[in-house]
């Protein structure tokens, strides 16, 4: 297919926002296909989503782009859409993507109406001064509510109601319309291509073979192949190998002006060196001014991966490597634990994020883990005046060394059928939650806003509003800051020895109830030994919960002859190999499990 | 060192009979229930299977095992020993025990049992309550346990009684009792078994739904010790973790099993060591008389261990023996030295007083032995 040659006033960059599964993958399929960019032959069912784990998901977590001509009244234009991930562990990333753009389709389902990420990711494109575009999709759905659901869409998020285009992306209906509402809405980019050359990094990833993949979009200037240039946060300077842009595949060409989007390739070795919302200018005297907006990624929950025992330590760091390499937001560093020995401290931007991190190194290499329980990052100040990050619990100070014990509050809105309301108040002030609004979207649907401990968000929050909402309640969040709370460090003792990777950071008023959940889960993790284990919860030398998990007593095979023998050997050997999978501490077996039991937080046990 | 020479050829033979009027409810042994119709074709198939030794193979130890070898009539019974003696003839100062239930055991059947030098009876007992073997699904009585146990003590060497404890609801005192009943008799040898829930059996199932309780761990642990220390007060040796013997009275058949030494097998089930490979024909009494009487071979699992396997399984099969295993005698039988092999978790279960170590012998201690389930993975290896 020949490339035409688009004159900046045809281009209009834009993304798709929504909540998960309104059919933001699907809309990108078929705009694909009815701009003909991809033959219905080739289509393979929502082809943006390439990630073997994103299918497995149905979730968007990387953001893409791609680019899409369309004939309409004898002029050719480009469109480019760049996807944003759906979820909100990658808030981040959705705030590079915007940036890039100067519309958004704010997609919303026709039957399960606006929730939070709709409102969340709505508001954003709003901040970044995008034309929003408000799409209901799925009519073609016999239970679809469309006219409630543009009402919501107006409570909520201000739009006109008579501006909302209808399609459904599955069928094929309004997909011509949504077309021209995105040429006649969306201005084109005001890059000025004789201006220096500024660029926004919106993403990268790691080819095996040539290296950092850098996406980018032009903001003024034109880059060209062969040419230098300059990462302004990063400061380093490389030559343009290759460049061109996505369609979906990578298509090389020989410039990208202001106004477009692409990718760069530069023989970049090493994906540190790619930080996504850097700016790419010249090299030089001459270079544009750096964008605003860089900030690091922000990694929320840390965890520790150890390989269980006998398994190697090197070959898991090898592992995370790879896994990091394409995923800089994902952070990992050596560290020890009494309990556990050599492992890593990872940070993840979230819990989803922690999962998939996970999910991948399981699959893709080899090794038995040991998982830690995850913990937010807390912050305190010493009585010397320094403040400490707290990653791990472990790193908490004395007591009496401590002045002030900070945690990451966040504000979360939840948005659900109003009969749901009082459940979910509930569910929130059981977590410390603070109110902070509250809003009728709709006659029968309802948005709260708390302010809660990040911690109470991270563990099962969401779980739990599923549960009580049966399923249509949904959730989003921003961290608001760090603010001081009664909170101490809970250690778990076995047979009189502290597992260091068991501590965890509680609030007081909750530490009898979670003590003693988590020994009670602990005993019945761990199996019988051949003498009794006693584990207790402990703040400080104070023990506030204690159970034994009993001595075992007879455990011996009455009849073992000619018959017998190769059976018994064989299940006493792979008795054996189970053990494998355990931390020996002290002499004490405890399964990878029993280390996410500090999680359990004795809510059923609550009076 | 070939793997040959290690292996003498056996001295030791066990016979598979599969036949029972009915199944108890605990019991996954390999067995075939109210088909006696298949009998005949059984001991053709037998005959068939032992004649593909070639020669005969004189023998030191006969087992003769079941199911019940004492459910067939005096005829088969007849035709069996015959074929099993042409094949394995007894050497002098042999032992032949043969598997019996208390209700089949008559006076007719010992004396034919002992023309054929059968001379050891082991009595499948299990208990003198009636409610206890009522629940244990056994068709005899306690009367009837007298009176078998009168017919074989009469011609038979040595007459040893199996007992089952634990059973639900059983107390300790109740265990007491039978223990007390079993010595009344004065056997020559006594197997204690707790009784275990196996996987398809009935017993299992009504576990599961909870029709049946498990006896406490605590209570099956006392009734145990109660069993060695009745029986060793009455002058027993323990010298395996469920077996009792009056001096001189030991099962020199399984000692063989436990020892790592080499015996041949037939029947349905049964499995045979022989030149370090381990064999088990099917288990399916009418799989294994369709592949033998079709003349195919009726193994349906084997397995060939390496040196260090068949080492580490020695080990931890001796030490199931009270009086343990010499390190001498091993590194001498095995090649390998127990220190090099185990030497590791050997000092943690020491030092834990679960075994004894003097240095030249090592054997479990009565705590050890008690929780022994738990220690043997830790001498194996995968
Ligand atoms: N009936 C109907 N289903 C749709 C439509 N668009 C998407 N879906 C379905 O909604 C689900 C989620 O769609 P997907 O595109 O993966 O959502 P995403 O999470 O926003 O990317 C999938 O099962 C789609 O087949 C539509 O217009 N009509
Ligand atoms: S008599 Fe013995 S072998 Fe036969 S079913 Fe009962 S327990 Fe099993
Ligand atoms: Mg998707």
């Amino acid at each position: 297919m020949a490339v035409p040659k688009v004159p900046q006033e045809n281009i209009r960059n834009f993304c798709i926002v929504a909540h998960i599964d309104h059919g933001k993958s699907t809309l990108a399929d078929r705009l694909l296909e009815q701009t003909g960019t991809v033959s219905s032959r080739e289509m393979k069912q929502q082809l943006l989503d390439d990630m073997e784990l994103e299918r497995e998901r149905g979730i968007t977590i990387k953001a893409r782009a791609v680019v899409l001509y369309y004939d309409r009244d004898g002029k050719t234009y480009e469109l480019n859409l760049i996807d944003t991930p759906g979820h909100v562990d990658f808030h981040y990333e959705v705030s590079r993507s915007l940036t890039c753009c100067e519309g958004a389709l704010l997609l919303v389902d026709a039957f399960q109406g606006v929730e939070a990420q709709t409102v969340a990711n709505g508001f954003a494109a709003m901040e970044h001064n995008l034309a929003v575009v408000p799409v209901i999709n799925k009519i073609d759905l016999s239970h679809a509510r469309p006219d409630e659901v543009a009402e919501e869409m107006e409570h909520s998020l201000a739009v006109e109601q008579e501006a909302i285009v209808r399609v459904s992306a599955k069928a094929g209906i309004g997909i011509g319309e949504l077309l021209d509402a995105i040429i006649d809405q969306i201005p084109p980019p005001s890059g000025d291509p004789s201006k220096p050359l500024q660029a926004m990094v919106f993403d990268s990833h790691y080819d095996d073979y040539r290296g950092a993949i850098t996406y980018v979009r032009i903001m003024d200037g034109v880059v060209r192949k062969g040419q230098k240039i300059r990462f302004l946060k990063g400061e380093s300077t490389h030559e343009v190998m290759e460049l061109g842009q996505f369609a979906p595949q990578q298509r090389a060409c020989e410039e990208l002006r202001a106004g477009q989007v692409g990718y760069l390739v530069c023989n970049i070795k090493s994906i540190d060196d790619v930080h996504i919302g850097d700016t790419i200018s010249l090299p030089g005297d001459n270079a544009a001014p750096a964008l605003p907006g860089y900030k690091p990624p922000q990694r929320m929950v840390y965890c520790g991966l150890y390989p269980s025992d006998g398994q190697d330590f090197t070959e898991l760091r090898d592992a995370l490597t790879k896994l990091a390499i394409n995923d800089p937001s994902f952070e990992f560093e050596a560290e020890t634990s009494e309990a556990l020995g050599f492992g890593f401290r990872c940070g993840f931007l979230g819990l989803l994020h922690m999962e998939i991190i996970q999910q991948r190194l399981e699959q893709e290499s080899d090794i038995d883990l040991v998982q830690t329980a995850p913990n937010v990052t807390y912050e305190i100040v010493t009585k010397r005046g320094e403040t400490l990050q707290i990653h791990r619990p472990q790193e908490v100070p004395d007591a009496g060394e401590i002045e002030e014990f900070r945690q990451p509050i966040v504000r979360v809105s939840l948005i659900q059928p109003t009969e749901y309301i009082g459940p979910v108040m509930k569910l929130c002030q059981d977590r410390r939650g603070v109110l902070n609004g509250q809003e009728y979207l709709s006659p029968t649907r309802t948005m709260l806003t708390y302010e809660l401990p990040l911690a109470e968000v991270i563990y099962d929050l969401h779980d739990k509003l599923k549960s009580v909402t049966r399923g249509y309640g949904t959730m989003n969040y921003e961290v608001i800051g760090y603010f001081p709370a009664d909170l101490a460090r809970l250690d778990i003792l076995v047979n009189g020895n502290r597992v260091d990777a068991l501590s965890f950071i509680c609030n007081k008023g909750d530490a009898d109830r979670r003590g003693r959940a988590v020994v009670k889960t602990l005993k019945k993790e761990i199996e019988r030994h051949m003498f009794e284990v006693a584990v207790q919860a402990a703040i400080g030398t104070r023990v506030i919960a204690r159970e034994t998990v009993s001595a075992l007593r007879k455990n011996v095979t009455a009849k073992c002859y000619g018959g017998d023998i190769s059976r018994k050997r064989k299940l006493w050997a792979k008795q054996k190999e189970g053990k494998k999978r355990m931390k020996s501490i002290g002499s004490v077996d405890i399964p990878q499990k029993a280390f996410m039991a500090v999680l359990d937080t004795g809510e059923g046990n609550k009076k | 060192m070939t793997t040959n020479s290690r292996f003498a050829p056996p001295r030791a033979a066990y016979i598979h009979v599969p036949f029972c009027r009915h199944r108890c409810g605990y019991c996954n042994f390999t067995l075939i229930a109210g088909r006696d119709d298949l009998v005949d074709s059984y001991l053709q198939a037998i005959t068939r299977e032992l004649s593909w030794l070639e020669t005969p193979r004189e023998v030191d130890t006969l087992f003769i095992g079941g199911g019940t070898p004492t459910h067939l009539t005096c005829e088969q019974l007849q035709q069996l020993c015959a074929t099993i003696t042409e094949w394995f003839p007894l050497a002098d100062g042999h032992e032949a025990s043969v598997e019996a239930n208390p209700l089949d055991l008559t006076i007719e059947k010992v004396d034919l049992l002992a023309s054929y030098g059968l001379n050891r009876i082991s009595l499948g007992a299990q208990s003198f309550s009636a409610s206890k073997l009522a629940l244990l699904e056994r068709d005899h009585r306690r009367e009837q346990i007298v009176s078998a146990f009168e017919a074989a003590r009469e011609t038979m060497q040595s007459v040893s009684l199996d007992l089952i404890f634990g059973v639900p609801d059983e107390t300790l005192d109740n265990w007491e009792i039978d223990l007390k009943l079993a010595l009344g008799l004065s056997p020559d040898h006594v197997s204690t078994y707790g009784l275990m829930f196996e996987r398809g059996t009935s017993f299992w199932s009504r576990l599961m739904k909870e029709d049946l309780t498990q006896v406490a761990e605590e209570v099956e642990r006392q009734m145990y010790l109660a069993a060695i220390h009745r029986l060793t007060q009455a002058d027993f040796e323990q010298y395996e973790v469920s077996n009792f013997a009056r001096p001189g009275h030991r099962c020199r058949h399984n000692e063989v099993y436990w020892a790592g030494e080499t015996y041949f097998a037939a029947g349905p089930g049964a499995a045979r060591y022989i030149d370090g490979r381990r064999e088990t024909n099917h288990r399916s009494t009418t799989t294994y008389l369709n592949r033998v009487l079709a003349n195919q071979s009726p193994v349906a699992e084997s397995e060939t261990l390496d040196a260090e396997d068949s080492a580490r399984e020695r080990l931890v099969f001796g030490l199931r023996r009270l009086e343990g295993v010499d390190r001498g005698g091993f590194a001498t039988a095995t090649g390998f030295e127990i220190d090099q092999l185990v030497g590791k978790p050997l000092s943690k279960f020491a030092h834990a007083k679960l075994l004894e170590d003097d240095g030249s012998r090592i054997r479990m201690t009565q705590e050890g032995l008690l929780v022994s389930d738990s220690i043997w993975p830790e001498f194996l290896r995968r």
